[in-house]
């Protein structure tokens, strides 16, 4: 049977930072279409987790496999380390990240921004990222936009700007990790409507959030992260309308 | 304007000491201290680059001696530093029998040497500092984008980092055309030299320095118009909309 590649597995991921065990092994299959929605306390991993699927930081032991292909790893004297870089650059280029502080770069215009990447590391010709860009930005509302820095946006307008920059790269895979933490309240609805619109076209998307409510709504799966293992995973009726665990149950309830 | 004109006639006429041929020597002086300023800076600026990503490694044998000559350069009078130059240069064995001494015999060198180390060091600090200050989520996005250590280096961090730098090097460019002036102690015919050659010979300071300072003073208005300039065009991205 010629199985479609699974876009990102990774399995037993395990990561400890000094004396400390964030990740205590956790596994993941995001197909294609998937929404999976990673919640949890502060402190419970799931960031890093995230973080660990584009190899920002190097899990310990574990394998990720992105599309079909497993990421080579070697031992060091200083730990567990990608064995081919090169690798690990071609790997995140299909997995764009949205960041909880947006992280635009700051000397380049918001169009800068959005074709950078799919210029300089994908190779694609200058005109036909820039008119791509264009489209993008008018899909997330911000075309009158193209020619500002980031400092002269709202947050909103910024994670907007940074879901088109990930979104220009047609990845197989989004992360966002904890796109609205950093926003005004009023700022927040925007950024969820265009993740929704995301989501109803079948992009297959990661998602680190406290936004409760969404993750209802357009998860394919929530997994609930406490202490660095996966104390319950499942449809969102499971997880967030029938928790097992007492835990689970205060995590969720509404907080005043 | 024809009362002004006159008067102007007069004071010029009146005159003894800004002749045709002191005016020569000033002449001289401002193209040997802008020759010494632009090319040491020039140099000083290719070889900062390097140094200061070295400088940022984290590799021990690298930055260490970055360090060292950042610190040695900065720690001690440039006058000094032109001084072990200009007279260092002849214990190069065999430097006098080479077609080296052709250019090493005059001053000009080796102050250029010493200014350009001078200015490198201090340039090196500074874009070290501004590579530093490059905004950690910045560089992580890079990263998460499939960004090499080269390409961020290139697109990303240098970039953003010159920005960061321009007050900051703009005012070390004023430095470094100030600090000049001590090449007139080995004999070079800047600016300061050709004033003190005029003192000299007419046994007049302040027509002499003085003349010179507005020199000085034209000069540094000029490199801060075009740092200003610069500036206006290069760090847009800090300010707010249309200011």
């Amino acid at each position: 049977m010629a199985a479609t590649p699974i876009p990102l597995e990774a399995k037993g991921i395990k990561k400890r930072f000094g004396d400390h065990e964030v990740l205590k092994g956790i596994s993941l299959q995001a197909h294609k279409g998937d929404v999976i929605t990673l919640i949890g306390a502060s402190g419970s991993g799931k960031s890093t987790f995230l973080r660990c699927m584009n190899l920002l930081e190097q899990p310990d032991e574990g394998e990720l496999i992105v599309h079909n292909e497993a990421i080579n790893f070697r031992t060091t004297k200083q730990g567990r380390e990608p064995a081919d870089w090169k690798q690990v650059e071609r790997i995140r280029a299909k997995l764009s990240m949205v960041f909880q502080n947006f992280n635009l770069w700051s000397h380049m215009t918001l169009l800068e921004n959005v074709i950078e990447a799919p210029v300089h590391v994908l190779g694609k010709p200058r005109k036909q990222a820039i008119d791509e860009a264009r489209a993008l930005l008018d899909r997330v509302g911000l075309l009158d936009r193209a020619d500002y820095y980031p400092t002269q946006m709202s947050g909103g307008q910024q994670q907007r700007g940074a879901i088109a920059r990930a979104l220009a790269m047609d990845p197989e895979v989004m992360l966002f990790d904890e796109p609205t933490s950093a926003l005004d309240p009023e700022l927040v609805g925007d950024v969820l409507q265009v993740m929704r619109g995301l989501a109803d076209e079948g992009r297959t998307m990661i998602l680190v959030t406290h936004e409760i409510a969404f993750a209802r709504d357009v998860s394919s799966q929530v997994i609930y992260l406490h202490q660095g293992v996966v104390e319950e995973s499942g449809t969102p009726a499971d997880v967030l309308d029938n928790p097992r665990s007492e835990r689970l149950r205060q995590f969720l309830a509404p907080k005043h | 304007m024809e009362q002004l004109n006159g008067w102007f006639t007069d004071l010029l006429s009146d005159n003894t000491i800004f002749t045709a041929n002191t005016l020569g020597f000033y002449w001289g002086g401002f193209v040997t201290t802008v020759q010494l300023v632009f090319l040491s800076l020039v140099i000083g600026m290719i070889l900062a680059v390097p140094l200061a990503i070295g400088r940022g490694s984290k590799r021990r044998w690298i930055k260490l001696p970055i360090y060292a000559y950042t610190y040695v350069f900065r720690g001690t009078p440039l006058l000094i530093q032109l001084y072990l130059v200009y007279y260092g240069v002849v214990f190069f064995e065999g430097i006098q029998d080479s077609i080296f001494w052709v250019v090493f015999k005059q001053a000009f060198f080796p102050a250029l040497i010493a200014f350009t180390l001078n200015t490198a060091a201090y340039t090196t600090e500074i874009f070290h500092g501004a590579i530093k200050n490059t905004a950690k989520g910045e560089i992580e996005a890079a990263r998460a984008y499939g960004m090499s250590r080269k390409l961020m280096m290139r697109r990303i961090i240098l970039p953003s980092a010159f920005r960061r730098a321009l007050p900051a090097y703009g005012n070390e460019v004023i430095f470094m055309l100030h600090a000049s002036a001590v090449a007139s102690v080995v004999t070079i015919m800047d600016l300061t030299g050709a004033a003190y050659y005029v003192y000299a010979r007419f046994y007049a300071p302040f027509d002499a320095f003085i003349f010179v300072a507005l020199i000085y003073l034209c000069l540094t208005f000029g490199i801060m118009f075009v740092f200003r300039k610069l500036e206006k065009r290069l760090l847009a991205h800090l300010r707010p909309r249309g200011a």
